[in-house]
């Protein structure tokens, strides 16, 4: 054990630090900072500033933009970034296709699409939800069937997040029915937005707000070369891509300034006698908050030591259950402070964002394996009980 | 002690059952209102004409002489069904201008006059005891807010601060920005001076606070219908999802919650009617209610999964409104905090008495 950095991992930390709050623009970190409804355009210009830097995709192959670090140094990677509201890598390039492409397609496929994926030239949305295939996901049956040299897809996806803005979407298609187990007969299939044949209807959250679509696909003709891997082997690179990582699960970065900006704003909202952050009951769930957040932090970084590289880990799900409980506890405390302010819902305020992005941050504990789905993995993969 | 109610609370109950589900807001594709509800001149006159707007006044104030038991019933409807209203402000104004004496009374049961409170602050914490509104001669200046349908009240009353002591005010045609009304030397009629305005604006808030747990009651009630159902209805894996007993075991906890709060909110309503000013009662209610709707609230999402999130469905809007009404008129932190301030005044709670 040893408790304290190295020295070429705390030069590392400050080399981060220094990059994401002196040299990166200011102007992108004040914008995703302010909250709301995401930026495409943030989100892009910031991707691609950070490819430029090197910065966006450390984790992938060196040959296409990876960087050659640790686990730890991906942690600190992470947590500076979230430390200074830097807007992420868009997670369905970065995280999902990209290292499915990586790890699973063919050179062409490679070439073709990682370099824009990377720099999201191509902007990638998720399309394996569908209404009946949620958490049962391997029964999904948007179809695709041969025709010489095309694939012809039919079916819908739903909750596909930011899918009006992406040039390209990833989908799990079935393209053997009569497979032995229907794991059996997905394949993964990548499909450009503006083929003949999609369409795309955006979903209003109860924020108000439009990041989720439904996607429609009528006889959507897609070349053979765009399935990626084997034909059938597609649930086997859907389970690499939700499950191989352990890094980058939990949101602490993220998690700890957003607790740091509920106390600055406590301390900004006046009682009968002093503010917020002097009532005792207050103080003491931020502190109880704060006790929660170490805990999440070091178990992150505990088994970030020990990742299997591209296998699922059921580790990941400790992740992703607290990172999700703790993001939500926090927004919740936000609503608190708000108080009487956050009954009024504007898009310019703290306050008046406070509500609403509670309620959208309810989406963590569904999204990307429900809470319910992570408990399962705990429970059977890691101490066996399967009834 | 009686929870049930009677032949003519059930009439009322029913009346307000329909004429909710009449006004309810539809769901279904497409974009929908969220979030804090504007005001509905359709539904507002449709509850002056059951009667709904007037009832827990004296009749010789305006009123018709009903209670807090039967503001209970019609909070709990409009609940149900999701109906936002001002119904809560407009009783607390009511109270205080009954207490008050003030003839604008009659209008307000009628629904020809909309009046609501101004109590938040600006970059201020709930409370009652303090208004940076200043008053002289009979004119007011600074800024109260956010105010809830500020900006379709006819009037609002406003504390304000009188020679160092609060003092309520009525303000007519208020000036409203963004939800908060501006006062610049701004005329007004002072309905209660400093001697009676703490004690009034207690019990008109104790009032308002019943409705809206009732009314919160009504929201998670209807979230735990609407979860059970989906819970036998929703397929995946080839089962229903009450196939997984985590989920059914959940749906159970909900239940327990919701019938907690159930008792507490009638018994509150029964203490009210009995005791306007058992504050305490309020704020264990207050505490129940919002440890409840939090709870029913996010579970209610959760276990709907994906469309629990969406604004094309009516569960996410019942779990907004119970997130919102947590943060009236005090949240549960505030409540509990006054009671921690009362500890020692009692042994136990007596709830027999
Ligand atoms: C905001 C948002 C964004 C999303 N973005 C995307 C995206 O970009 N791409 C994409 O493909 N998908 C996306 N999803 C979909 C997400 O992955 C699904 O919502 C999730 O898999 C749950 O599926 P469901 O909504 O159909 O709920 P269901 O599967 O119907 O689940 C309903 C409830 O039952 C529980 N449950 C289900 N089965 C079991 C079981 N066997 N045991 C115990 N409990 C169970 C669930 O945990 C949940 O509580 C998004 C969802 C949301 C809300």
């Amino acid at each position: 054990m040893q408790r304290r950095l190295s020295p070429d991992d705390a030069a590392f930390q400050q080399r981060m630090r220094t990059y994401f709050t002196t040299e990166f623009p200011a102007d992108l970190r004040e914008r995703w900072s302010a909250g709301g409804e995401p930026d495409p355009e943030v989100i892009r210009a910031a991707q691609r500033r950070l490819h430029e830097d090197g910065l966006a995709v450390p984790h992938w192959p060196a040959e296409y933009g990876g960087q050659d670090w640790t686990m730890l140094q991906r942690h600190i990677y992470l947590q500076e970034m979230q430390a200074a509201s830097v807007p992420p890598p868009l997670a369905f390039n970065a995280n999902m296709v990209g290292p499915v492409i990586a790890a699973f397609g063919s050179q062409e496929q490679k070439d073709r699409f990682l370099p824009p994926t990377a720099s999201l030239d191509i902007w990638w949305c998720q399309g394996f939800s569908e209404p009946d295939a949620g958490s049962d996901l391997a029964s999904l049956r948007t179809t695709a069937v041969k025709d010489g040299d095309e694939w012809v897809v039919n079916g819908q996806k739903t909750w596909t997040t930011l899918g009006q803005h992406a040039d390209w979407i990833f989908a799990l298609v079935r393209t053997d029915p009569d497979a032995p187990k229907k794991q059996m007969g997905i394949s993964f299939l990548l499909i450009e937005m503006s083929s003949p044949g999609v369409t795309v209807r955006p979903i209003q959250l109860i924020d108000g707000g439009h990041e989720v679509n439904e996607v429609f696909f009528d006889n959507v003709r897609v070349p053979a070369d765009q399935l990626v891997g084997e034909e059938n082997k597609g649930w086997d690179y859907a389970k690499f891509l939700l499950g191989n990582e352990r890094v980058g699960v939990a949101p602490v970065g993220s998690i700890k300034r957003r607790l740091a900006e509920a106390k600055e704003w406590a301390g900004t909202v006046s009682t009968d006698d002093g503010t917020l952050l002097d009532d005792p009951l207050l103080a003491a769930r931020i502190a109880e908050l704060e006790c929660q957040v170490l805990a999440l932090e070091l178990t992150v970084l505990r088994v970030a030591a020990n990742s299997r590289e591209g296998k699922p880990d059921p580790a990941s799900s400790i992740l992703k259950l607290r990172g999700s409980q703790l993001q939500q506890d926090v927004l919740e405390l936000v609503v608190d402070i708000a108080g009487p302010a956050g009954l009024r819902w504007d898009d310019t305020s703290w306050e008046g964002l406070a509500a609403p992005t509670y309620l959208n941050f309810r989406k963590a504990s569904i999204y990307g394996g429900s809470n319910e789905v992570q408990r399962q993995v705990i429970s059977s993969g890691i101490l066996g009980l399967r009834g | 002690m009686d929870f049930s109610i009677d032949s003519e609370q059930k009439a009322l109950r029913d009346a307000v059952r329909e004429l909710a589900s009449r006004h309810a807001p539809q769901h279904g594709q497409g974009d929908a209102p969220v979030g804090p509800a504007t005001h509905d001149a359709d539904t507002w006159s449709a509850l002056a004409e059951v009667g709904a707007l007037g009832l827990p006044y004296p009749e010789d104030a305006g009123g018709f002489g009903a209670s807090a038991v039967e503001v209970a019933v019609v909070a709990s409807e409009l609940g149900r069904a999701g109906v936002l209203t001002a119904y809560a402000e407009s009783l607390v104004a009511g109270s205080l201008l009954a207490q008050a004496g003030h003839e604008l009374l009659g209008d307000l049961t009628e629904g020809s006059a909309l009046v609501v409170p101004a109590l938040a602050e600006p970059g201020r914490a709930w409370s009652l005891a303090s208004s940076s509104v200043q008053a002289e001669d009979s004119t007011l200046t600074g800024r109260k807010g956010p105010v809830p349908y500020a900006d379709a009240a006819s009037h609002v009353i406003v504390p304000a601060t009188e020679d160092g002591a609060l003092a309520l005010y009525l303000v007519e045609s208020p000036t409203v920005e963004n939800g908060h009304v501006v006062l610049d030397s701004t005329k007004a009629t002072r309905l209660l001076d400093a001697s009676a305005t703490a004690g009034a604006l207690a019990q008109a808030v104790n009032l308002g606070t019943v409705a809206l747990c009732a009314e919160a009651l009504g929201t998670m009630d209807a979230a735990t219908t609407m979860t059970v159902e989906y819970l036998k209805t929703r397929k995946q894996f080839g089962v229903p999802l009450m196939t997984f007993q985590t989920l059914t075991q959940r749906a159970a906890d909900m239940y327990v919650s919701l019938e907690l709060a159930r008792s507490t909110v009638q018994f509150a309503a029964m203490a009210i009617a009995d005791n306007p000013e058992d504050s305490a009662t309020v704020s264990r209610t207050k505490v129940v209610t919002g440890q409840s709707g939090r709870h029913i609230g996010q579970e209610a999402i959760q276990l709907h999964g994906g469309i629990g999130m969406t604004a094309e469905y009516a569960v996410g809007h019942l779990t907004t409104r119970l997130t919102a009404i947590e943060r009236t008129y005090g949240d549960t932190r505030q409540h509990l905090a006054a009671l921690a301030a009362g500890l020692s005044d009692h042994g136990q709670v007596d709830v027999l008495a």
